[in-house]
């Protein structure tokens, strides 16, 4: 009998894939977790409770992979120029970092982040009870670019895997809105009249509304850019083969307005040096009565005993423009991104895996202090609704928003130059440089504009 | 007692207040001086010993507290990091010491070609900006194993430190009349002893000075050690900032940490005063 070629070669392909099915583990008990032991996997990881909740289960993940684990945390002010210049020397150290999405997109126009779909796909490597359809899904995919500037996550290689994020919200001071007796503001209207009547609400130097101001990145990308998409405004459009900022569109401008309005009426006199930790400080202090920025910062300051008003701090969806709408938030992740240039990526990928488990999400997040868990099973678990059980309001605003959370920047290599003048100009506008928000959002445009020329789309 | 007597006495005692006044005016603009130069670290010892929850609210009335000392002291690798950085900075201070004495020596002393070309070069390390020069030395060292090692950071702090000891230290051997070691060369005396017995002696304010102030600039720094190490090495300005984290910052924790970091350089700089203002004054405008 003669056999055709065609039929041998689809013979061999379908042994080959029964082979690759009978030696996939069929229960995590037969998973070999020992496979890469003896190898070492170099880690960096920035200074957050997440990482300190991995760094204490290091002894663990040792005994259980024979994997050795050589790391570093750095505070995140430097982190990532140490990232930088770790991966752009191409040698492979170290195998692992801790990464924001918005630094993959610029880390992964340079070829130095390894797409994990490969390891995910691959049922030989992959522990059966992973459940990779548990981890938060916008998380996830906020981690996915294609890196084509313009094109939004959620479709691509999968460049990270979250560990925690952030979305949005209001956090307030209860006791604040009792004195005032006013409810908490659900519109841009109610914030506004919120803000004067909460001006001074605890004595002098008090305020309404701790918001971001600093001249950086990081003032545009929780409550400002969250209200920017809320007003329908978008800050790129594709027009033929270039990005073209939109920040000087109509929506934009409205929103800006507000904004300087918001800043003006009730945001704290020192507003332009402020980052999230004077934010989230004056809310603890008792100075703030609101705190529009990551729904963690106010946890930080609610645990028992950790700031003043500790006890009295509870969660609000962010205002939007009428009652009942949905509110868009921007997302923040801390996600793990391998080095594409590593030596030890197999035993790297177990790294990831069992620090992305659904055991240690639930570990990190109840036993430890990493709250916004990337595992929907921990959000609902009865151990995780225990432990925030009086952070009020915490998790059903995360319920009511998290559908509709997602990056809301346009993915594109200068996203920080781009970003940090956007902060900039915002300061300038407050400051009065110019003659009217229109004329600053025009600036601005121009100059987002011109960072952009090199990028074309194809 | 006459007139004039009178007067005298009524000047002297007029004389004896003023100087009582200039006396107790200089002293209490030195004591208000002192008070705002300690200032800083008066606040940096309140600040260690408030609880997260009275950061912002208190001043100087507050409960006292220890749990930041224990949460950094005893709570976290916080010494190892400590010693890691002693070892670094002092490591760099003695080889910049036994290689930039010499060195400084033969820039006073001999006359070859490019002397001043070569002194500028050495000079302009000092000047060259970290973050532009890190990226080779990073690849480098790695490629030949000197990432994350104490040998590695040693040597690439001479970058900070020999500059310094060079130009304060060759500016004091220039002060040295040349006579001194001819005529103890005369006595008998072999080049070594004259180096070590007479113009070692003569070099030691601008020799203390310059190690004092080459330590201080090895124990800050702080891009070469957030690149350069990390894993097996990580230096006490990358861990005194381990308390700020991405989610919280503990304020009372980094006080207890910038405590422990500033006290070794404030011990030093205690027990050489007198050669500091002396040493730095003396050789540094020389060269």
């Amino acid at each position: 009998m003669r056999v055709c070629g065609k039929c041998r070669v689809v013979f061999l392909v379908v042994l080959v894939a029964f082979l690759a099915l009978l030696a996939a583990p069929a229960t995590a008990e037969d998973f070999n977790w020992k496979k890469y032991a003896g190898a070492t996997v170099k880690v960096l990881f920035v200074q957050h409770s997440v990482s300190e909740a991995i760094v204490s289960k290091f002894a663990e993940f040792e005994a259980a992979t024979g994997i050795k684990v050589d790391y570093s945390i750095t505070p995140e002010a430097n982190y990532f120029d140490k990232v930088a210049t770790s991966l752009s020397s191409r040698t492979g150290d170290p195998d692992l970092f801790m990464s924001g999405a918005y630094q993959l997109w610029d880390y992964s126009s340079a070829g130095f982040v390894e797409d994990l779909s490969a390891f995910i796909n691959d049922k030989n490597k992959v522990v059966p009870d992973y459940d990779f359809g548990d981890i938060v899904k916008s998380a996830a995919d906020a981690l996915k670019w294609d890196g084509v500037p313009g094109h939004a996550v959620g479709t691509g290689p999968q460049l990270g895997l979250p560990l925690a994020f952030e979305i949005y919200s209001i956090a307030y001071n209860k006791r604040a809105f009792e004195k005032a007796g006013i409810k908490v503001p659900q519109t841009f209207d109610e914030l506004l009249a919120a803000c004067d009547k909460l001006k001074e609400w605890n004595g002098q130097g008090s305020y309404a509304l701790a918001i971001r101001g600093a001249r950086d990145w990081g003032t545009i990308h929780p409550g400002y850019m969250s209200t920017f998409a809320n007003f329908g405004a978008v800050d790129f459009a594709v027009e033929g083969n270039r990005l073209v900022s939109k920040v000087n569109s109509p929506e934009a401008v409205k929103m800006t307005e507000f904004w300087v309005d918001v800043i003006k009426r009730g945001g704290s006199p020192s507003w332009s040096r402020y980052t999230w930790y004077e934010a989230g400080a004056d809310l603890g202090a008792g100075k703030a009565a609101m705190l529009f920025d990551a729904d963690n910062n106010g946890v930080q300051q609610n645990w028992e005993g950790a700031s003043q008003e500790a006890g009295n701090i509870a969660w609000a969806l962010m205002p939007v423009a009428k009652v009942g709408d949905t509110p868009h938030s921007n997302y923040w992740t801390w996600s793990m991104a391998m080095n594409s240039a590593s030596k030890n990526k197999d035993a790297a990928w177990y790294f990831l895996m069992y620090f992305t488990s659904k055991g240690f999400a639930e570990y990190a997040s109840v036993e430890k202090n990493s709250v916004d868990p990337a595992r929907t099973s921990v959000w609902n678990s009865e151990g995780f609704g225990k432990k925030m059980a009086k952070q009020e309001g915490y998790i059903d605003t995360y319920n009511k928003t998290i559908n509709s959370t997602t990056i809301l920047f346009t993915p594109q290599p200068y996203f920080f130059e781009t970003t940090t003048e956007w902060a900039a100009t915002l300061q300038d506008i407050v400051a009065g440089k110019y003659k009217s928000v229109q004329e600053g959002m025009d600036s601005l445009k121009v100059k987002m504009d011109k960072a952009l020329e090199d990028v074309e789309i194809k | 007692m006459d007139n004039e007597q009178k007067t005298n006495v009524s000047s002297q005692s007029k004389n004896t207040a003023l100087d009582l006044l200039g006396t107790f005016g200089r002293n209490l603009g030195l004591t208000l001086y002192a008070l705002f130069a300690l200032f800083p670290l008066v606040w940096m010892i309140i600040c260690s010993l408030k609880l997260d929850s009275e950061m912002y609210n208190t001043v100087f009335v507050f409960s006292p507290t220890l749990d930041n000392y224990k949460a950094v002291l005893l709570g976290t690798d916080y010494f190892k990091a400590f010693f890691q950085n002693l070892i670094v900075a002092g490591g760099a201070v003695i080889l910049t010491i036994v290689a930039g004495v010499p060195a400084a020596y033969a820039l006073a002393r001999y006359d070859f070609k490019k002397k001043e070309d070569l002194a500028f070069q050495i000079l302009s390390f000092k000047f060259a900006p970290e973050i532009l020069v890190i990226l080779p030395i990073f690849t480098i060292f790695q490629r030949i194993g000197l990432y994350d090692t104490y040998f590695g950071l040693i040597w690439v702090y001479q970058l900070i430190t020999m500059p310094l000891v060079i130009w304060v230290v060759r500016g004091y051997f220039e002060e040295i009349s040349v006579e001194i070691e001819q005529a103890a060369q005369l006595d008998g005396y072999r080049w070594f002893d004259i180096f070590f017995d007479i113009l070692v002696p003569l070099i030691k304010p601008g020799l203390v000075a310059s190690a004092l102030l080459a330590f201080i600039f090895a124990w800050n720094s702080f891009t070469f050690p957030l690149v350069l190490s990390g894993f097996k090495i990580q230096t006490m300005t990358i861990t005194s900032l381990r308390y700020i984290a991405s989610d919280t910052v503990h304020y009372g924790q980094v006080a207890v940490a910038s405590l422990v970091a500033v006290s070794p350089e404030i011990i030093a700089c205690l027990f050489i005063q007198k050669h500091l203002v002396r040493g730095l004054s003396f050789g540094a405008v020389k060269g």
